[in-house]
């Protein structure tokens, strides 16, 4: 029988291959069950996964379309899995991650010792666009600013997981990780079963005991504030909210008077205490912030200042997943929980450094370059992939504007069997990944990791571009208890 | 619940009722029109755009009143607000906004319609077309009732229901109206007889006029059933009820609710008691069916202040007394 796997194309690090020949012991029993699937097999479980995916609703709108037309995430039938191995170092990686973050957080807006020790320079702090004045002096519940993270991880070459970026603003996909499984489990349950799958759906569970730990009043009223229907990611504002039993209010649902924020109900006024944030802090409060913002809600940051209500996450995190800042977050490890970073970061180039500007000018066709405000996949150069002239102009608005750049080595990001078309033949063929898991955080700073993630694929071949507004797919991440036979990348 | 999602419940109702209701009125000129070719005369369109109130949308998109252009535009105009497929679509826009609200079975039904009309060629046969969605819509109000809880979002969609039935029943009655006959001598003919057995088939009428008030069709009769009926869903008088039970279930908590449900209590108290049926027989049918629409638009604008369109805030009065005091909602925008 032809294997309807390949290996042509596979980065030095593959999830599934040990070498091009050789197939990792942890996969094998996946690859069988798809070879007797066959390429018919595959095809007709692919497109109930994609009728199911639609019916359900669960798709994002896309921007640049006139219409803002519905499509879904492409969702991948090949699981990627998780040793329990692997996944411990992951695990305690993230919480200590968040742990500093969050203890970072707590001190910039506050007595700032890390600025005047010199760990972090108080420019790269009081300088950012991302630095919120209005919560100078603003005192969050037990001092917590990030309760809901989302942590980018690659692997490289090395096999070793790598910290890409923090998402510690509005983290999305969670959603994607609950659906892809319930797909998975619908389409294709044999294979599920034959691994030991840690479960992914509490998730809305471990958020609403988080969100509700936030508030010292009984049964406190949680809502989730989307932007509305229009928003990307809309589909995932109203699956927590329903998820969670909260209310899914929009900026025009709540009114502030005398300082507490209250939702319009059919029988009048209704307190809120805690509302989970899925609006960029800046459309939030027309009196704080962009005044001509009609999503947010008047007055609100008086609310959380007079802590009638909590905000999560708290407005003004993006202080402290600036791209640029990332560069210090092993130094913040260091400083505040005086540990190891467990997992590695990426060496990175910051425009704002002479130095490291002129290393960035002359080995731009090297380095992957990407703006420090921007997120979504936009305005990322990937030196390899551009031409000539993409690389002149990009030297000159780079040289215009320094401070918004940071440059990192090309990685190798690690490549996973994905059923996609190439050469002409359908077939399970190589492509990059990443990793994004997602944690919650309570008032006593308690972090908990939900043991799976969203893996994020570039469906192009060759493309190191994982977001879904870029071409991007998903896969359902499998992390296997501890006693699974268990087979180390050695 | 939030007013927001309680309005785009009673919508989703509503559109969906709508679009049923579009359905039904397409059909009875169907079924009229088969009789054209004795009175080729007889302009058979131009009544179903004034009965949906089209007439205007309708001639900044076409020149000339035909079948296929009507049709057309009723089934399929992505803008008109009585057009199936802008019901539909609304129908699921709301949905989407209240999905934690309805249940799943509702909406992965009312989705794949939506997807289903997405795909070209869907509406271009018209018959086959128009009994896909009277079907659909019957199944949709099957899940409604048997799938939901018949907790306050339920009350607030069949809200929405029975008041667009009630307009809309009406609205099919204005086809005997509009539709005038070749001439008075026709009045108990055959077509008219015809026509009033059409109208009765297209609101599934006919099986209950019959079993009621056997073979012969009285337009006396026909109106009787279709306004005043308490047992017909799809009277004026049933779908009447269907409002107040739901305002009841929803409760009053406030001044302005109490007078909706006050108004719709005066409304269906005259279409159980007498009043109505003097009313019908005294102001001739043009002017009843006039005065019933009129209530119901007075109920659909007081239901809009009562529980969508205000707040009440307490606010401290000149000897600093609280005092709750009813606002608008700020307009949306």
């Amino acid at each position: 029988m032809k294997s309807i796997f390949s290996s042509s194309g596979a980065a030095p690090f593959d999830e599934a291959y040990a070498s091009t020949e050789d197939i990792r012991a942890l996969y094998q029993q996946a690859f069988r069950y798809f070879d007797v699937l066959g390429i018919d097999g595959v095809e007709s479980l692919q497109h109930s996964a994609d009728l199911s995916m639609l019916n359900q609703g669960v798709t994002f709108t896309v921007y640049s379309d006139a219409r803002g037309t519905e499509k879904i995430f492409p969702f991948d039938l090949m699981p990627r899995i998780i040793t329990a191995a692997d996944w411990n170092v992951v695990e305690a990686g993230v919480v200590q991650r968040m742990q500093a973050l969050n203890l970072f957080l707590e001190d910039v807006y506050h007595e700032q010792k890390i600025l005047k020790d010199g760990i972090v320079p108080t420019a790269q702090v009081m300088m950012s666009s991302l630095f919120c004045r209005e919560m100078s002096g603003l005192n969050p519940p037990g001092g917590i600013h990030v309760h809901i993270g989302g942590i980018d991880l690659i692997r490289n070459a090395s096999g070793d997981f790598h910290v890409l970026e923090d998402n510690l603003r509005v983290p999305s996909g969670v959603s994607y990780v609950i659906e892809n499984r319930w797909v998975m489990g619908r389409v294709q349950s044999k294979l599920l079963n034959q691994y030991k799958v840690r479960p992914v759906d509490h998730y809305p569970q471990m958020l609403f005991n988080s969100l509700i730990s936030l508030s010292n009043r009984d049964n406190p009223n949680v809502a989730v504030l989307t932007p509305g229907i229009f928003n990307s990611a809309y589909f995932e504002h109203s699956f927590l909210a329903n998820q969670m039993g909260a209310e899914l209010v929009e900026g025009q649902d709540l009114l502030v008077d005398r300082d507490v924020v209250y939702m319009k109900t059919t029988k009048g006024l209704q307190r809120v205490d805690v509302i989970y944030l899925r609006i960029d802090t800046d459309f939030l409060d027309p009196l704080a912030f962009r005044p001509d913002s009609m999503l947010g809600v008047p007055g609100i940051m008086n609310a959380y200042r007079a802590g009638n209500v909590v905000l999560a996450n708290a407005p003004g995190n993006g202080v402290a997943d600036d791209k640029a800042l990332y560069a210090y977050t092993p130094e913040i490890i260091r400083y505040y929980l005086n540990q190891e970073p467990i997992l590695p970061i990426i060496p990175t180039y910051l425009g704002s450094r002479e130095a490291d500007l002129r290393f960035m000018l002359g080995n731009l066709a090297e380095l992957v370059v990407k703006p420090t405000d921007a997120s979504g996949g936009y305005g990322i150069l990937v030196g390899s992939h551009a031409t000539k002239k993409e690389l002149a102009d990009f030297r000159v608005a780079l040289a215009a504007n320094p401070d918004h750049y940071i440059a990192q080595p090309i990685q190798q990001l690690s490549t996973h069997p994905t059923w996609v078309e190439q050469d002409g033949n359908k077939g399970f063929f190589p492509r990059h990944v990443d990793l994004r898991p997602y944690a919650v955080c309570d008032v006593n700073g308690d972090v908990k990791v939900l043991p799976g993630g969203l893996t994020r694929v570039a469906l192009r071949q060759g493309s190191l571009v994982v977001n879904s507004s870029q071409g991007g797919g998903s896969k359902d991440t499998w992390v296997l208890y501890p006693n699974a036979s268990e087979v180390t990348h050695a | 619940m939030l007013s927001r999602i309680a309005r785009n419940i009673y919508e989703l109702g509503q559109q969906i009722e709508r679009a049923e209701n579009i359905a039904r009125i397409l059909d009875v000129n169907r079924r009229m029109s088969l009789e054209q070719g004795y009175f080729s005369e007889l302009d058979v369109w131009s009544p179903m755009l004034a009965i949906t109130r089209s007439r205007e949308a309708f001639d900044t998109v076409y020149d000339e009143v035909t079948e296929q252009n009507v049709m057309a535009f009723l089934i399929a105009d992505t803008e008109h607000p009585y057009s199936i497929r802008f019901c539909l679509n609304e129908a699921r826009e709301m949905a989407r906004t209240v999905r934690e609200r309805i249940s799943e079975e509702m909406w992965l039904y009312l989705n794949r319609m939506y997807h289903d009309i997405q795909l070209p060629g869907k509406t271009d046969r018209h018959d086959a077309f128009l009994i896909d969605i009277r079907q659909f819509c019957s199944a949709f109000h099957g899940l409604v009732d048997n799938t939901m809880s018949h907790g306050e979002s339920w009350n607030f969609l069949r809200l929405g229901v029975g008041l667009e039935r009630a307009q809309m029943t009406t609205r099919i009655l204005e086809i005997k109206y509009h539709l005038l006959l070749p001439s008075a001598d026709e009045i108990g003919k055959p077509l008219d007889y015809h026509q009033w057995q059409a109208l009765l088939r297209s609101v599934s009428g006919y099986e209950a006029y019959r079993r009621q008030y056997r073979a012969r069709i009285d337009p006396a009769m026909v109106l009787r059933l279709l306004n005043l009926d308490p047992r017909f869903p799809r009277s004026v008088h049933f779908s009447i009820k269907q409002v107040s039970r739901a305002l009841k279930s929803i409760g009053t908590v406030n001044k302005t609710q109490y007078m909706l449900l006050r108004e719709t209590e005066y409304f269906l108290n005259d279409l159980r008691g007498g009043a109505a049926l003097e009313q019908m027989q005294t102001m001739g049918l043009k002017d009843y069916l006039e005065s019933v629409q009129e209530r119901c638009d007075r109920i659909a604008e007081m239901i809009d202040l009562s529980f969508f369109n205000s707040v009440t805030v307490t606010l401290t009065d000149a000897n600093r007394n609280l005092i709750s005091v009813q606002i608008p909602q700020q307009q949306q925008v």
